[in-house]
């Protein structure tokens, strides 16, 4: 394939023009990396240093901000790995029967229903958020762990019934109806062979939900509350209140590393290739 | 044998029934008591569509409405035209890809509140590195009070749109053959003009998408505006937020939680609209 590519490119001629061209890309491809690599950069430099005027030299590298981060903020740290670990399972729970009923059940109005579960997700956040404040101040559940769950769980069955219904359009119907014809019913051929051939999908989905869940902000800015506070929330209330500290810095950092080491484990299990388009929904 | 099938598709409305019921519950009915309380007197409870005349006749609404559209569709160009030539580059070359596709991804896995520090950190009057390399380099005698206008909001908004836009559009282009271009090419037209007249037209659907995806993102964007204090321009989210929350109108803060959803859903709608019915053969010309 590459030597084909090869072959039919046209030569390369080294004019002026060309020479410029590249020198103009070279610095283009620099001043957006710089760009794009300041904000971490900034952010691990300045927690690094424990004050928010960020210096180059090295001398004044130390802990102290992340000494100082307050029980509070790993709290809200914790409470956000939580529910975002307790929705993204229970969503995955309901949206893979779900997605196989619609795919393989052919039922009549399959597309109504699957347009109704993203629903959560073509409405905008902050809308939603708003419509779940009014139902829920009523019933007690903002300021509370079910409210800020049962949120990420209607956001995360929507991003997960589109993987897993993707999933399954891709997988040749054939092997379940090998299955079938040697017998095995309904539940077995599910649980015995599509299952196992979904799963690498479905764990990928689980990652970029769980992932999804740990940044979303806007959805859960209204019904979050002192008892229930995602930490990106909890982050943004200080900010407001109290100004730039250096221990919230020190907390950013934190989930600086939270995605590095995320990035790293799916670098890793599937290659690179698969960050690229857009399997990360776009709120995050 | 019919019963059979029968139960069969019971089983498999059975195996559907928890999501409708959840996105129903969590997401369909707190919608629709919106939308339906939007058209009611707060106090008396009666049907009006006082809210939306309110909201449509006011000055400041309408202006607000208008600064969020306009600073959503300038970051939205600004960032396409600046990602796309690196989206471009990242399709192109693998080596290149492996190495800058972590720095497009991590700061997606980033809360925006993290973007909006590091954006406090780089614009702050006094304390902001930008500030100050350009006052030790003698180009500002005093501060810029950048972060507290609209630029600083739509530096942070141009930041994440690009983010996007790259990942979005790396993804479409790789899958334009470059054989394509090289065709051209060999046919006498420079890199450039291939990018242009070939590369581009077969990512159209890809850009469509991204713009709206881009788009609705900043016109609904909430953390953003509050942490880099936008009194100027004040967005239209902001402006919900505070009739619903300070100034206890909550039935005029549906109403206009209406429009804004209407105006995003309406373009994520249509940008959809235009790749079914142009998509299939967009750029063949």
């Amino acid at each position: 394939m590459s030597a084909i590519t090869e072959t039919s490119a046209p030569m390369r001629r080294w004019t002026f023009g060309g020479l410029f061209g590249t020198g103009v890309l070279v610095v283009y491809v620099g001043i957006m990396l710089i760009w794009l690599l300041f904000p971490i950069v900034l952010v691990l430099l300045a927690s690094f240093q424990g004050r928010l005027e960020v210096s180059l030299s090295l001398s004044d590298f130390n802990l102290d901000a992340y000494k100082a981060i307050p029980p509070a903020y790993w709290e809200a740290f914790w409470f956000t790995v939580r529910t975002a670990l307790t929705a993204t399972a229970v969503a995955l729970l309901i949206a893979i029967p779900a997605a196989w009923a619609m795919v393989r059940g052919k039922l009549r109005g399959r597309r109504i229903m699957s347009n109704l579960v993203l629903i959560p997700d073509v409405v905008p956040q902050l809308i939603l958020g708003i419509a779940l404040l009014t139902v829920f101040i009523p019933l007690h559940l903002n300021n509370s762990f079910a409210g800020v769950l049962l949120a990420l769980v209607a956001l995360s069955l929507s991003t997960g019934l589109r993987f897993t219904e993707a999933l399954l359009e891709g997988l040749p119907e054939e092997y379940e109806q090998a299955a079938q014809t040697l017998g095995a019913g309904r539940l077995t051929t599910f649980r015995l062979v599509t299952l196992p051939l979904i799963a690498p999908g479905v764990a990928i989905a689980a990652l970029f939900i769980f992932m999804q869940n740990l940044v979303t902000f806007e959805l859960l800015f209204f019904i979050a509350g002192p008892n229930a506070s995602p930490i990106a929330i909890r982050l943004f209330s200080d900010i407001v209140d109290r100004g730039v500290l250096p221990y919230a810095v020190a907390m950013a950092g934190v989930l600086v590393y939270v995605a590095m080491a995320f990035y790293t484990l799916v670098a890793v299990v599937l290659g690179p290739k698969y960050m690229a388009g857009s399997v990360m929904s776009r709120k995050g | 044998m019919r019963r059979r099938l029968r139960r069969e598709v019971l089983f498999f409305r059975l195996c559907t029934l928890p999501a409708v019921l959840v996105t129903t519950l969590v997401a369909l009915v707190p919608l629709g008591l919106l939308f339906f309380n939007s058209l009611k007197n707060q106090h008396s409870g009666a049907p009006s569509l006082e809210y939306y005349i309110a909201s449509f006749g006011n000055a400041f609404f309408m202006r607000t409405l208008a600064t969020t559209i306009m600073m959503a569709a300038g970051v939205t160009i600004a960032a396409l035209v600046l990602a796309l030539p690196l989206a471009y580059l990242l399709a192109r070359r693998t080596a290149l890809r492996n190495v800058i596709m972590p720095i497009i991804t991590i700061p997606r896995m980033l809360p925006f509140v993290v973007i909006g520090y590091a954006m406090i950190l780089l614009l702050a009057p006094m304390t902001g590195i930008a500030n100050r390399v350009l006052m030790g380099l003698g180009i500002l005698s005093q501060p810029a009070f950048i972060l507290f206008d609209w630029p600083g909001q739509a530096i942070a908004f141009v930041y994440t749109g690009i983010v996007v836009a790259t990942a979005v559009l790396s993804g479409v282009l790789m899958s334009v053959d470059p054989q394509l271009e090289d065709a051209a090419i060999s046919m006498g037209a420079t890199r450039l003009r291939a990018f242009f007249v070939v590369t581009i037209p077969l990512a159209i659907p890809g850009i469509i998408a991204a713009s709206a995806l881009i788009f609705t993102s900043i016109v609904t964007s909430y953390a953003i505006p509050v942490m880099l204090n936008g009194r100027v321009p004040y967005m239209v989210s902001l402006l919900i937020a505070s009739n619903l929350l300070t100034l206890q109108q909550p039935h005029l803060a549906y109403a206009q939680a209406v429009i804004v959803s209407v105006l995003a859903i309406g373009v994520t709608g249509l940008s959809q609209y235009i790749l079914l019915r142009y998509g299939q053969n967009g750029g063949r010309k």
